[in-house]
């Protein structure tokens, strides 16, 4: 069968070359439409940038949640490359024990060393990342897979209606946290993945979002070139669970790291740690909040302390992240 | 500045190319015996085996599996939809960088068209799109595509 | 041919536990991915095919995970991407991993479980009953129990080739008792490396994530639509596995001497009370019906050597002559009769056969059951057989110090 190939007829390798928007276009999408996730929906942009980042084979999981059952829905698949979903838990473990399988039909003979090294990246919500499967991802990452973990950050179990989880940020109304009269919702802090994921020594962790796109894609692609496990937490801005209007996704990802709620940064070896964006305008929390009905009680007048509790939060995290930029740890 | 853009035929080809209705495989998968379920209910991206890897191959030129999503239609979950200007777009490649949906085709650096059967109405392309007035701009899904070219909303002299 | 490059030169008489046994198993089948997490009493499994590992005798991969649940989610994702894998474990290990069981054989993975049988908790128990064994039942997995190390070995090995056969595709379990047999030495006859490795073969591939010629996708959603089809053709996969069963044990006995059975029977042609049980208790039966023929009672044992998928017709072919049927269940019922009752009265019920059948619990959390245990119930069925009916209950608790324990009465 005759097709066009871009670049000649070597299957190239490693990262796709990307000078600016306009060559990475040229990638040949991996991640193909008619999924049922929601129209605006974040996972999908950031799966398609992540994907359109590289030029390796890829093995790819993804936990129980909606990137999953949205695009593996029997007949269908969406994947033009191997995928895999075990359960909520365990997509990091599927990749782990892929990435395992490839070492030892390697050194057996039954892969040849001929064929390129594939990439293996697994794909959890924050539901399966921050709570449910906490455990699998700490063990991938003490084990020293040499895999990519994402995490797609929507703050609340999405696929099953909105509930909780351990990345729901203080006065978020979910499902199983709602607002009421006689509660602001969410409680806990948000839990610091990034931190604790950079204290299991993980080479490279780094917090990204697309609407970021020349930040997210230097930072996968620096992911694709460390081995060992790299931890990204990605942010997903998620329409249907913070309600604001379908059109409105990369605006809405925009505030959030504007605003610094979501600041961009990368922890290398665990230690040392380079903010790699730094808003020419930083938007005030208020105006973040303000955007996502999943927050607009906060503007009652009984909870509007949390507003200011919030950005004193941000401004105080903001100054530790710079410090420790500055001190070079 | 608006340069002479035209969309070639091939081009206009592409865009349309993308989807295939169930009709044209000769074993529908909605009629698969007993015998085709495939084991664990795994489900192939391309028919038989490919001899190079994927990302030399733009989607339309891979052999898709009827199981690779590709070809399902889901253009009916539009309410709106988006209509491109071609003369006024510059190719700057946010619309296909922040497309959800996969419908916004780019190719050689030049937007090419949407692919309708794909795209779901969000409307994310028309809001990043830099031009003023905007190349892309979202329609009532009954509009046609010659009649909205016409009703093009004035140059926003406030900016944005 | 992908055998491992250094081998081991066996004696011709090993004596081997079996925990030690099955680390052998593995080492000769080139396993190329073990995944697997400490619990008592497998951990000898893990530790002795570590220490093979460690000497340079594997090829493969091994990977110490961090729970029982995320060892067999490594296995199915190395299964998945076309390496032979291999795990063992016990208990509440079993039970973590339960939810992964499911996944495993749904998707159709030729993974092999040496499960060393122990009790579940609460109370903790680190002792041997078959409470796992129990529990894995319905996971769509073949079961397979073993009463000694040496058969632990053997069917370990046989275990790869009957999951992997591509009739039937699905992970199997070998069981056998938590201490009784994994802690216990015995002699082993073992294969040499090459003639195990012959036997086993080189893994088949099917659908492997890593022919990036032909990407694939695993563990798709189905829901009422495709759901009930793909359950179906599972199932049609176990329920056609016992031919295959049939045809390596045939091929395994020509290369061993040894010939494993779907049912293994004792002195059951003739008998008239027939004690149906699995693991060690079938070795303290085969003692304890050889004196109860001494005493001029017609005694006979059986033992499913297959427990999943249920062998109904070969029940019912080795049961419809006895007059009595007693089924021993080692495992804590849960408010029903236990589960080799169920099998043997769902393969008796459509048949005209009718001898009596009771059940009896036993051995939870390694409690002994001797030769005395098991005279004493075969005399017991024999007076119920002159009296005709049971004597009261169907199901009776043997060995506990208290009341006499027993449910489902039967009058007249």
């Amino acid at each position: 069968m005759s097709c066009s190939l871009i670049g000649g007829c070597t299957p190239p390798q490693g990262n796709k070359e990307i000078k600016n928007l306009k060559s990475f276009s040229t990638a040949a999408e991996r991640f193909e439409g008619a999924h049922v996730l929601c129209p605006g929906c974040a996972h999908s942009i950031i799966v398609r940038e992540i994907l359109n980042a590289t030029n390796d084979n890829l093995v790819v999981s993804a936990s129980t949640g909606c990137l999953e059952v949205c695009t593996a829905i029997y007949p269908h698949t969406s994947w033009d490359c191997s995928w895999i979903h075990i359960g909520f838990e365990n997509s990091s473990t599927a990749i782990a024990g892929a990435e395992t399988a490839n070492k030892a039909l390697r050194a057996k003979g039954r892969i040849s060393a001929d064929t390129p090294e594939p990439k293996f990246i697994a794909f959890g919500g924050d539901g399966a990342t921050y709570d449910i499967g906490f455990q699998w991802v700490s063990g991938c990452f003490e084990r020293g897979h040499d895999m990519m973990y994402v995490c797609l950050d929507n703050e609340v179990y999405a696929n099953t209606g909105g509930q909780r989880s351990s990345s729901t940020p203080i006065g978020a109304s979910a499902t199983t946290t709602p607002a009421g009269s006689h509660s602001y919702g969410e409680k806990q802090h948000k839990k610091d993945m990034l931190q604790i994921m950079a204290a299991h020594g993980a080479p490279y962790v780094a917090q990204v979002a697309p609407n970021k796109w020349k930040d997210m894609v230097k930072k996968i692609q620096k992911g694709f070139d460390t081995k060992g496990p790299v931890y990204i937490n990605a942010m997903s801005a998620c329409t249907t669970e913070w309600k604001f209007p379908i059109h409105q996704t990369i605006e809405v990802s925009d505030m959030a790291t504007d605003s610094l709620v979501f600041p961009l940064y990368e922890i290398i070896d665990g230690r040392e740690l380079n903010i790699t964006y730094r808003p020419k305008n930083i938007v005030p929390v208020r105006d973040y909040l303000g955007v996502q009905p999943r927050f607009k009680h906060l503007f009652k007048p009984e909870y509007e302390y949390l507003i200011d509790e919030w950005q004193k939060r941000v401004d105080k995290d903001w100054d530790y992240l710079q410090r420790r930029e500055e001190s070079r740890v | 500045m608006a340069k002479e853009k035209v969309i070639t035929p091939e081009q206009e080809a592409i865009a349309k190319s993308l989807y295939k209705s169930t009709d044209q495989f000769e074993n529908s998968i909605w009629n698969m015996g007993w015998d085709e379920l495939v084991p664990g209910a795994a489900c192939f991206s391309f028919e038989g085996e490919i001899d190079h890897t994927v990302v030399n191959v733009n989607p339309e030129d891979r052999p898709n599996a009827e199981t690779n999503s590709i070809n399902k239609y889901v253009g009916d979950w539009r309410v709106v939809k988006p209509v491109w200007k071609v003369d006024l777009c510059i190719d700057c490649q946010n619309c296909w960088l922040y497309c959800p949906d996969t419908s916004i085709i780019s190719r050689d650096k030049e937007m090419v068209g949407i692919d309708y059967d794909h795209c779901k109405g969000c409307g994310i392309c028309s809001e990043v799109c830099p031009t003023n007035p905007k190349s892309l701009v979202m329609f009532d899904e009954n509009t046609k595509n010659e009649d909205a070219l016409t009703q093009w909303p004035e140059k926003n002299t406030k900016g944005e | 041919m992908y055998r491992n490059k250094r081998s081991m030169e066996l004696a011709d008489v090993e004596v081997w536990d079996g925990n030690v046994a099955n680390s052998h198993a593995l080492r000769q089948a080139s396993v190329d991915v073990v995944s697997a997490y400490p619990i008592t009493p497998s951990t000898g499994t893990v530790e002795a095919y570590a220490s093979h590992n460690a000497n340079g005798y594997v090829d493969g991969e091994m990977i110490m995970t961090e729970s029982e649940h995320a060892a067999m989610s490594g296995c199915i994702g190395a299964a998945a991407a076309g390496a032979r894998s291999a795990t063992a474990t016990s208990s509440q290990g079993l039970a973590l991993m339960v939810e992964t069981l499911y996944q495993a054989s749904g998707m159709r993975l030729p993974i092999v479980l040496c499960m060393i049988n122990r009790a579940l908790a609460a109370p903790l128990n680190v002792n041997g009953d078959h409470s796992d064994m129990y529990l894995a039942n319905q996971t769509g997995w073949i079961s397979i129990d073993a009463c000694t190390p040496e058969e632990s070995y053997d069917l370990v090995l046989c275990a790869f080739r009957i999951g992997e056969h591509l009739d039937v595709r699905l992970p199997v379990i070998v069981n056998q008792d938590g201490f009784l047999t994994s802690h216990k030495a015995q002699n082993v006859r073992p294969l040499s490396d090459d003639a195990a490795y012959d036997f086993v073969g080189d893994y088949k591939e099917v659908n492997s994530m890593l022919n990036f010629d032909k990407p694939v996708t695993h563990g798709v959603q189905t829901e009422s639509d495709w759901h009930f089809e793909h359950k179906a053709k599972q199932n049609a996969a176990m329920m056609a596995s016992p031919k295959v069963i049939e045809e390596v044990f045939e091929e395994y006995a020509k290369v061993s001497g040894r010939k494993y059975n779907m049912i293994e029977t004792y002195k059951s042609e003739d008998a008239d009370i027939i004690i149906v049980c699995m693991g060690t208790t079938y070795q303290t039966a085969q003692v304890a019906c050889d004196k109860m023929r001494e005493e001029g009672i017609k005694a006979g044992v059986v033992m499913p050597r297959v427990f999943r998928p249920t062998q109904m017709d070969k029940l019912v072919e080795t049961l419809k002559n006895a007059k009595a049927v007693v089924c021993m269940d080692r495992s804590a019922p849960g408010g029903q009769t236990g589960l080799l009752y169920n099998d043997v009265t769902a393969a008796l019920f459509n048949t005209p056969y009718r001898p009596l059948v009771s059940n009896k619990i036993y051995g939870l959390g390694g409690r002994d059951i001797n030769i005395g245990h098991l005279s004493t119930i075969y005399k017991e069925a024999q007076a119920e057989v002159e009296a005709g009916k049971l004597d009261g209950a169907i199901q009776k608790w043997i060995g506990v110090r208290g009341p006499e324990l027993k449910y489902y009465s039967v009058e007249g």
